[in-house]
């Protein structure tokens, strides 16, 4: 194929973007693909691809609680729990704690739900529980690196950059993984390891080790590391590009043909856009009144997780194809009375609002809002009120993008304490977020150090059952 | 010479090795049917009454990582130790447990006192077991004939010296590599590129060599010698190149990317390894030194069981066995035999990778899928590096329960980084940890109790400070830090030389294979040994040691068939832009073929017959005409071989994040050539390290919390006070220590696994928890984005314009000048074109006081434009 011609479908392909943008191509990918002549190939890493099949969901809200929620405080209704209250629980010598609040069936589904979620009830037909989760690691780190990777021993991608992987970016303009709030110190859990770097994610929110969810009631903190120029202005910067790119078109004039000096060509047009882009993104203020209220904007304890929820919503809508957000604190091993209600009020408005948000703008049915902790909680009690790790079974729920809503899956012991009916392990939970996105997670390879890796490494089963 | 003994241990909270963990299988004196009955009528009922619930596979859980269910999970015991030790009460710590000393169980009460007696009787008598008789023996689907046709592939034949057929290149070549790869053109019908121009040439050689642009004077020299003799030019810069010491700061560095070199374990807790940056000057110093590779392979696996002249030595061999410690580790892992297990695995992973490229990792669980490895082969290794300790160190605490010791050195170096601790600054730290472990004893009892602390300081009427949770929380992590402190020196307050490195463990012992690889399924036990497909005859290991030194000497011995070709690749893939074979670190039947099969053979003979040296090898490299093949463009020969694999033309290669850094200070004239001392991270000490720098608890905050209000409006007890000073370390928050602008070069900035600098992480710097045999190039906005608006490269540029400015008055000749430094060329008339409309268009947008001020400005401009462009970081 003639690489000229190469060029102009690049070009003609994106539409008047270059997508040599984040050209991920090495030399040796790029003749390959010239070579082969192989459609797929000829798109930079983060053109838009078609999926295995025909998908419900084109992207994901990912509501990362860190710390381990209580499920049988929240969408594990367990009355045998009150019943059998101060007995010793399955586990070892500590005493059953019941819930100290009530639970409520919600919405036409019914779903049992506690009164901590008073506007999230609201919204409960759409809500799809899975109230059978259980995963490999009963410690933090690890179990949160298992949610997001597969795997607590190796380093590998996280299952935003498997998304983004497959499926590619919708926006010239903005980066196709953002993880909001991110966790301080869990890097790997946005990596994308053996991957090419452009699948990372890329970290909003945390100016400088602070983390805006913590900082409540205040300003929130947003910040994309080098996003500004001190000194000079936009027109000036401008310029300067220009004089680059000048030089860059020279070079490839000179040189011919160089994927390379294309992608760096590229590179400085995203990210002068950029500049401009994800600053509007997270400017949220020109949004409506009620648009703000109903995400409790503007009210002490709502207004963090507020923000990034609506700027969750604005991310998506601008076509990134997966958002992360990080609630933290849910890690309860005392003064469950006091906290966790705190905890669940910063959140319930705000999810509300997403949902109902995402519903009126039509985008919750090819959106997949999931919500979820590395683990839950023991049924059993600790340090007077608090309560222990517990990764042998808990709830997590997913909404929109093509799940059962109103729907429960899967059930604990009488007591909540492990999974026993219709049991989902991590491996499923993303067999199944990845089946919701059109893929295959036995397709979704990706072949480094002689093998071909995948997010559910051997196993994992789609959960059928929750498919709307 | 004799071997000298270790001068000193730290006492940083030991990991117990269970050295008399599993008996061999064969040699043991059968049971007795007495000795069966009584476990089967006394002990097996007893085990299933009071302890399966919570100590057995089936149970509920495995608690505390210790299964009862098996002779071998008795005798390996859980997190605390050995629960078994045969004949001895003393150190069996379910004797300890079960009579309620230390560890009381079960919980609920004690067994009844003639079960204990049972139970005294029993271990006393030896702990006889009849449960491991009837063990799992798995089988491998390799079998011999499989072993021994996998012996016929040809990464796994010795490499041979073919002849060159006879007229191959003979117009064109200069050495016999040269006509090697014209051999592949005569086949393919390719017509070569032309040599590329000696402007090119030089950064090629500079870059490559050392990883610096040519200096205004090597570039003079080479230009004026290469239009008589270009084999002289290249001779004579090759020459000085070789001796100057960044050329093992270059070279080094591609070594640190297979040996996923970094300061810190990564993972959850990411904690420091302030020790490591001795490896990484090893690796350099050995790189300077031109140590065979062959040696320096054999330092890394068993440096520490090779004779040594004398301390300089010695103190060398043991710091090369930081290769083997410093991977990255869960140090949050509860259970010491699965934390050990991935050790081990990680160990046998990454050698055989690095240094064989064959991944032998893969037959951890199962027999491996390409390669014949039968699972037995992974762990005959395995029983290598279980007889051995490997020490990283560490200070136990929550984030870090797998702590272990170092490595005190023979002699100490000049290079700590450590101040002394005065006799009085010692006796206060001493007083105050034990003060906060009492502390730490009480808050853990109120935590139990559910209550508030009795006698900790409380509270000017505030209840939150007085949460036992985050009391407990606090003082563990002072602990830790205090421990770490304190061991960091002698007795006398004089900070210890320490090395990461490996021992051999105190007695050797085979592994059990493990079934799919989970600790808790062992099945028979496997003699320590090598692959067998890369071995002639069965290896005996002796009886007394890991074995690890045979292997070392295995792997560099020139019989092996691998070790020299995936070096020489390495070298080859670093100079030509490509490796002959492809991925580097897999010459397994699931990797490509090599491209230039008896090339490879040449170069590794030729490699193992110059002594290993690497550096002759680099030599006749870069002074083959292949080395200098033009990457131009040309659209009929790269048509008829998209990929480059006849080697027809040159690679443009991308510069790598050091490079395109150090190139920035170099040409700006703020490069710092020296070396520092130690590392900013070895600075930290032992600590978890946060985004920002080193998350350690500054001396004093347990009393602030206890005396003043935690922040405004939260309910979290100043728990998010605890947190952010544990991010910080009291320091202003939003300085990252990582960015702390320095002069050094790249190759010693802090490598922490999850707080890379910038400048590495945008510009795909080699994951530090993998083996990175070649690294991504990847264009990204990210990228853009450092360059246009990092405040280091707006320093880099203003201090590049000022020296324009000294350079000349002239403002044209300040251009060309900043042309020639940066790309060491002068610039066309169409760059000037576009150079000037850019001072037009920007002065206007420009604010200034003064002219000089304006054409500073300006000028700094255009030096990071220069930086920014591509031609910056593409070397043709």
């Amino acid at each position: 194929m003639n690489p000229l011609t190469r060029r102009e479908v690049l070009r003609q392909a994106s539409a008047g973007f270059g997508y040599l943008a984040f050209a991920g191509l090495s030399t040796l990918e790029a003749s390959r693909a010239m070579a082969f002549q192989d459609s797929e190939n000829l798109k930079h890493p983060l053109a838009p691809k078609s999926p295995h099949f025909a998908a419900s969901a084109k992207r994901v809200i990912f509501l990362c609680m860190q710390g381990g929620p209580s499920h049988v405080d929240t969408f594990d209704y367990k009355p045998e729990l009150t019943s059998d209250a101060g007995k010793t629980g399955r586990g070892g010598n500590r005493k059953l704690m019941p819930s100290p609040w009530k639970f409520q069936q919600q919405g036409e589904g019914g779903l049992w739900i506690s009164e901590l979620f008073p506007e999230l009830s609201k919204q409960a037909d759409h809500l799809c529980l899975i109230r059978s989760m259980h995963c490999d690691q009963p410690i933090h780190p690890r179990a949160m690196t298992q949610m997001h990777t597969g795997n607590a021993q190796f380093v590998r991608p996280s299952l935003g950059a498997w998304t983004l992987y497959g499926l590619g970016s919708e926006n010239e303009s903005l980066p196709g993984f953002i993880a909001l709030n991110p966790q301080p110190t869990g890097s790997q859990n946005y990596g994308s390891a053996f991957l090419p770097a452009v699948y990372q994610g890329t970290k909003v929110g945390r100016a400088s080790g602070r983390r805006f969810g913590m900082n409540r009631g205040q300003e929130t903190q947003t910040s994309v590391p080098d996003l500004s120029n001190p000194r000079v202005s936009r027109q000036a910067q401008r310029h300067q590009i220009d004089l680059i790119q000048s030089l860059n078109q020279q070079k490839l004039r000179r040189d011919g043909v160089d994927p390379n000096v294309e992608g760096i060509i590229e590179s400085y047009e995203l990210a002068f856009r950029m500049q401009d882009t994800l600053p509007e993104l997270m400017a949220i203020e020109g949004e409506t009144e009620k648009t703000l209220s109903m995400y409790g904007i503007g009210d002490g304890e709502t207004d963090a997780f507020g923000r990034q929820c609506l700027m969750a919503r604005r991310f998506i809508e601008a076509g990134v194809r997966f958002v992360e957000l990080t609630h933290g604190n849910w890690d309860h091993h005392q003064r469950l009375r006091d906290q966790l209600p705190t905890n669940c009020r910063e959140i319930d408005k705000p999810i509300a609002g997403l949902l109902a948000d995402l519903e009126q703008r039509g985008l919750l049915q090819d959106t997949l809002v999931v919500w979820g902790g590395e683990f839950g909680r023991t049924p059993d009690a600790q340090n007077g009120d608090g309560r222990d790790h517990n990764h042998k079974g808990y709830t997590t729920w997913m909404a929109g993008g093509g799940v059962r809503g109103g729907f429960s899956y899967g059930a604990t012991d009488e007591h909540g304490g492990e999974a026993i009916e219709n049991k989902c392990h991590i491996h499923d939970w993303h067999a199944t977020m990845l089946h919701l996105l059109g893929l295959d997670h036995e397709q979704l390879t990706y072949r480094y150090a002689g093998r071909n890796f995948r997010l559910t490494d051997v196993y994992g089963t789609v959960v059928r059952e929750i498919l709307a | 010479m004799t071997r000298l003994v270790i001068a000193a241990w730290t006492v940083v909270a030991l990991v117990t090795w269970t050295s008399s963990a599993t008996q061999g299988d064969e040699g043991e004196p059968p049971l007795s049917v007495d000795q069966i009955q009584f476990f089967e009528s006394k002990i097996r009922p007893a085990l299933i009454e009071h302890c399966y619930r919570c100590h057995s596979a089936d149970g509920s859980s495995i608690r505390g990582g210790l299964a009862v269910d098996s002779r071998d999970g008795l005798l390996a015991g859980g997190e605390s130790g050995s629960a078994i030790v045969p004949e001895n009460l003393d150190e069996s710590l379910l004797w300890n447990a079960i009579t309620y000393q230390d560890l009381r169980m079960p919980p609920g009460g004690r067994m009844p006192q003639t079960v204990i007696d049972d139970f005294k009787t029993w271990i006393e008598m030896g702990a006889p077991d009849p449960r491991a008789r009837t063990g799992v023996v798995i089988h491998s689907k390799v079998t011999a004939e499989d072993i021994e046709q996998g012996k016929q592939f040809w990464s796994f034949r010795p490499p041979v010296q073919k002849d060159i057929p006879e007229s191959a290149g003979l117009d064109w070549a200069d050495s016999t590599i040269d006509r090697w790869v014209a051999d592949g053109w005569r086949e393919a019908g390719t017509i070569p590129a032309a040599d590329c121009e000696p402007e090119s040439l030089v950064r090629r050689l500079t870059f490559d060599l050392v990883g610096l642009p040519p200096t205004p004077l090597q570039q003079q020299a080479f230009l004026t010698t290469s239009k008589r003799d270009i084999d002289k030019a290249i001779a004579d810069l090759v020459d000085e190149l070789l001796e100057q010491p960044q050329f093992g700061e270059r070279w080094g560095r591609h070594w640190l990317d297979i040996a996923r070199y970094a300061e810190s374990s990564g993972k959850e807790s990411d904690s420091t390894f302030p020790h490591a940056w001795r490896y990484r000057n090893y690796v350099i110093r050995s790189f300077n030194q031109d140590k065979p590779y062959n040696r320096f392979v054999m330092e890394q696996v068993a440096g520490d069981l090779l004779p040594a002249a004398d301390d300089a030595q010695w103190n060398e061999h043991l710091i090369a066995t930081g290769f083997l410690a410093l991977g990255p580790k869960s140090l949050t892992e509860q259970n010491p035999r699965q934390f050990q297990a991935d050790l081990v695995d990680e160990q046998v992973d990454t050698l055989s990778r690095v240094v064989l490229g064959v991944s032998v990792g893969c037959a951890r669980c199962h027999d491996h899928k390409f390669d014949p490895i039968p699972q037995s082969d992974y762990y005959a290794m395995a029983g290598i590096f279980q007889s051995t300790q490997t020490l990283y160190g560490g200070s136990r605490s929550l984030r870090n329960r797998q702590p272990s010791d170092l490595i005190a050195l023979p002699s100490a170096d000049r290079d700590s980084a450590q101040k002394p601790l005065t006799r009085t600054e010692l006796d206060a730290l001493r007083q105050e940890l034990k003060e906060r472990e009492a502390q730490l004893v009480e808050a853990r009892r109120a935590q139990r109790a559910g209550t508030r602390p009795e006698g900790t300081p409380t509270s000017n009427g505030n209840p939150r400070a007085a949460n036992p949770v985050l009391n407990a929380a606090l003082l563990d992590q002072l602990i830790s830090q205090l421990n770490a402190r304190i061991q960091s020196v002698d007795g006398q307050g004089k900070p210890i030389s320490f090395c990461m490195g490996v021992q051999d463990a105190s007695q050797a012992r085979n592994a059990r294979l493990l079934v799919r690889g989970e600790i808790e399924q062992p099945a028979q036990e496997v003699p320590r040994g090598f692959l067998q497909v890369l071995t002639n005859a069965p290896v005996s290991l002796p009886k007394n040691g890991s074995g690890r030194l045979e292997l070392a000497r295995w792997l560099a011995s020139s019989d092996n068939p691998l070790t020299a070709r995936v070096m020489v690749n390495r070298i080859w893939q670093h100079l030509i832009g490509q490796g002959i074979v492809r991925e580097p670190d897999n010459f397994g039947a699931s990797g490509p073929s090599p491209t230039h099969p008896e090339l490879l053979d040449h170069l590794a003979i030729e490699f193992m017959e110059n002594g290993w040296s690497i550096k002759r090898m680099v030599r006749s490299i870069v002074q083959s005409r292949v080395y200098r093949l033009a990457s131009t463009y040309d659209e009929q020969r790269f048509n008829a071989d998209p990929e480059n694999r006849a080697l027809a033309r040159g690679n443009a290669k991308r510069l790598d994040a050091e490079a395109i850094r150090d190139a920035m200070l170099s040409v700006s004239g703020q490069l710092e050539m020296s070396p520092p001392k130690a590392s900013l991270i070895a600075s930290f000490g032992s600590a978890p390290i946060g985004p920002n720098g080193p998350m350690t608890l500054p001396p004093g905050l347990i009393s602030a919390l206890n005396s003043t209000k935690s922040t405004a409006g939260t309910t979290d007890d100043g728990a998010s006070m605890m947190r952010s000073a544990m991010r910080t370390g009291g320091r202003n928050p939003n300085v990252n220590v990582f960015e702390i602008v320095n002069y050094h070069r790249s190759v010693y900035l802090p490598i922490a696994r999850n707080s890379l600098p910038r400048v590495l992480d945008a510009f795909d710097f080699a994951e530090p928890s993998l083996v990175v045999g070649v690294r991504e190039t990847s264009n990204t906005a990210e990228q853009a984005l450092y360059m246009l608006n990092n405040p280091f490269v707006l320093e880099m540029s203003d201090s590049l314009a000022r020296r324009l400015v000294q350079h000349t008055q002239d403002p044209r000749e300040r251009v060309v000048q900043a042309f020639r430094l940066v790309y060491g060329r002068e610039p066309t008339s169409h760059e000037m074109a576009a150079v000037q409309q850019f001072f037009r268009k920007a002065t206007g947008e420009t604010k200034a006081n003064k002219r000089e001020e304006l054409v500073f400005l300006l000028l700094s401009q255009l030096c990071q434009s220069l930086f920014s462009s591509a031609e910056f970081r593409i070397l043709n």
